[in-house]
């Protein structure tokens, strides 16, 4: 099915919620979470996605996340993505393994990373991460602690001295370095840091 | 097995078995410790004056009526690759603007001891001579600065 | 149509056979037996270095060593299983650490379940580096641990 076949179909047969968007790799159907099941059965029946690839979520800081599936359609040779927002406080959304069998454990993954809640699961357990291990670790506002603890090489400008720790002033009253110089470990937020 | 070091011979050109590294062309930048993924460079350095450069030293070349300040220079104190944490990516060596770094590919440098694979500026100096001579160009391939009369 | 179920794996089938144990002749009527456990990328050149050296069919003589070799990176949620396999690995024994996930994290070491290397729970008689190391750094960390062990 061409991409307008997607769309025309999509028209005739899911409520006027669900937009469509087209870009290089296929169409994205985006669906309120009321019409996710809906739309997912639509995807499997109307468009003949047999194929279920994958299931994950966005972090879209805060507007919240959005879930995605992507599925494919093996005789018609077509991508269509499907996606829903979530709001970020407690998100929660229908299980798909009613219409794709395999996404029991891409939610089971999706659930441990960003702790999104996927009702009507058979057994929602930690897929990928040790037991015991607290926090969602996808989420952006999950921090590698790694950075923070291990001093990062670059920090130190070339050819500044290097201070041993005890004789290192406390962070208040460090001479003030303008910012645009002093440039810290990437990826780690302002605040984290070895002590 | 029983025999002695595994042979280099025969390997690609541009192997990634170790990086060498050339202390006289280093100037302290500290792009490759700031751009390696792993942080597993170390470098340590300071500063010390140019000699000949003081102020007002009466060259009116380097200091025209004496106004001119004191040069400086980064002298390297420590340069040290964790090879334990190295992942072989060639960042360093690409990045390094004054060609310090250099891909060898011996690779058989085993160690029982895990902070015996931090290799300091010596054994970096000595993985120089193991450094091959680049590969020809290949066919049609368009001839390099050097030879274009770009690079003095 | 509705969802179908697929039967899980290894009903009908007969179990697994276990880590691949390779004896590779070391020289002077010594036989090392590798275990190895190849959790990732380095698994395959330990596969080529393995398959290269040789396996031999029997050695009934002379002393045989057996090295658990750790090839790829180490997750906290298989820990526990990679202490096991060492734990049945029999004596005498030594460890040797391949590339560098196994040896500290390597690329991977600010991750969130990533061990920071196999030598945070089991003992590490060599390591190898690299990543991953080619098939012939591997025998000659095997000749290692039969220096280091005399």
């Amino acid at each position: 099915m061409t991409p307008e076949e997607i769309i025309a179909a999509v028209g005739g047969g899911l409520p006027p919620e669900v937009r469509c968007e087209t870009d290089h790799r296929g169409v994205m159907l985006r669906v309120p979470p009321g019409h996710w099941l809906a739309a997912l059965a639509f995807a499997r029946d109307r468009l003949d996605c047999d194929f279920f690839d994958w299931l994950t979520a966005v972090d879209e800081a805060d507007e919240g996340f959005s879930v995605v599936v992507h599925v494919y359609s093996l005789a018609g040779r077509h991508h269509v993505l499907v996606a829903t927002p979530l709001p970020r406080s407690s998100p929660r959304l229908p299980t798909a393994t009613g219409i794709y069998r395999g996404a029991a454990w891409h939610e089971r993954e999706t659930h441990e990373m960003f702790g999104i809640g996927f009702d009507g699961h058979p057994r929602l357990a930690p897929l990928l991460l040790p037991d015991g291990f607290e926090g969602h670790p996808l989420r952006k506002d999950f921090v590698l602690a790694a950075r923070a603890a291990k001093e990062w090489p670059g920090v130190k400008e070339p050819g500044e001295r290097p201070v041993p720790r005890a004789e290192r002033p406390p962070p208040g009253a460090e001479r003030p370095v303008p910012r645009a110089r002093r440039r810290g470990p990437p990826h780690v937020p302002d605040g984290w840091g070895p002590a | 097995m029983t025999g002695g070091t595994p042979s280099t011979d025969g390997l690609p050109a541009r192997s990634r078995g170790v990086i060498a590294l050339l202390e006289e062309n280093c100037t302290v930048c500290m792009l490759c410790a700031r751009e390696c993924p792993d942080w597993c460079i170390y470098i340590e350095s300071h500063q010390e004056p140019v000699p000949g450069t003081e102020y007002g030293a009466g060259d009116p070349a380097r200091a025209p009526a004496g106004r001119g300040r004191q040069r400086v220079r980064n002298v390297l104190d420590r340069f040290a690759i964790d090879f334990s944490l190295c992942m072989y990516c060639g960042i360093c060596v690409e990045v390094c603007p004054y060609d310090a770094l250099f891909w060898s590919p011996e690779f058989s440098y085993a160690e029982t001891d895990i902070a015996a694979l931090t290799h300091e500026q010596g054994r970096l100096r000595e993985w120089m001579w193991t450094v091959p001579p680049p590969p020809r160009p290949e066919e049609g391939a368009p001839p390099p600065g050097e030879a274009r009369g770009q690079v003095p | 149509m509705a969802a179908v179920d697929l039967p899980p794996p290894g009903v009908a089938g007969r179990p697994g056979t276990g880590p691949g144990v390779i004896t590779v002749d070391a020289g002077g009527g010594c036989s090392l037996r590798v275990f190895d456990a190849g959790l990732a990328c380095c698994g395959v050149e330990v596969a080529a270095a393995l398959r290269r050296s040789g396996a031999l069919a029997t050695v009934t003589t002379g002393k045989q060593l057996n090295v658990f070799v750790v090839a790829g990176t180490v997750t906290d949620k298989l820990a526990p299983y990679v202490l096991e396999a060492f734990q049945d690995t029999p004596l005498p024994r030594r460890v040797l650490s391949f590339g560098a996930c196994a040896n500290s994290g390597g690329p991977y070491w600010d991750s969130y379940c990533v061990t920071k290397g196999v030598d945070q729970f089991i003992p590490v008689d060599v390591y190898v580096p690299g990543c991953p190391p080619r098939p012939e750094a591997l025998l000659a960390g095997l000749a290692l641990v039969l220096q280091a062990g005399e």
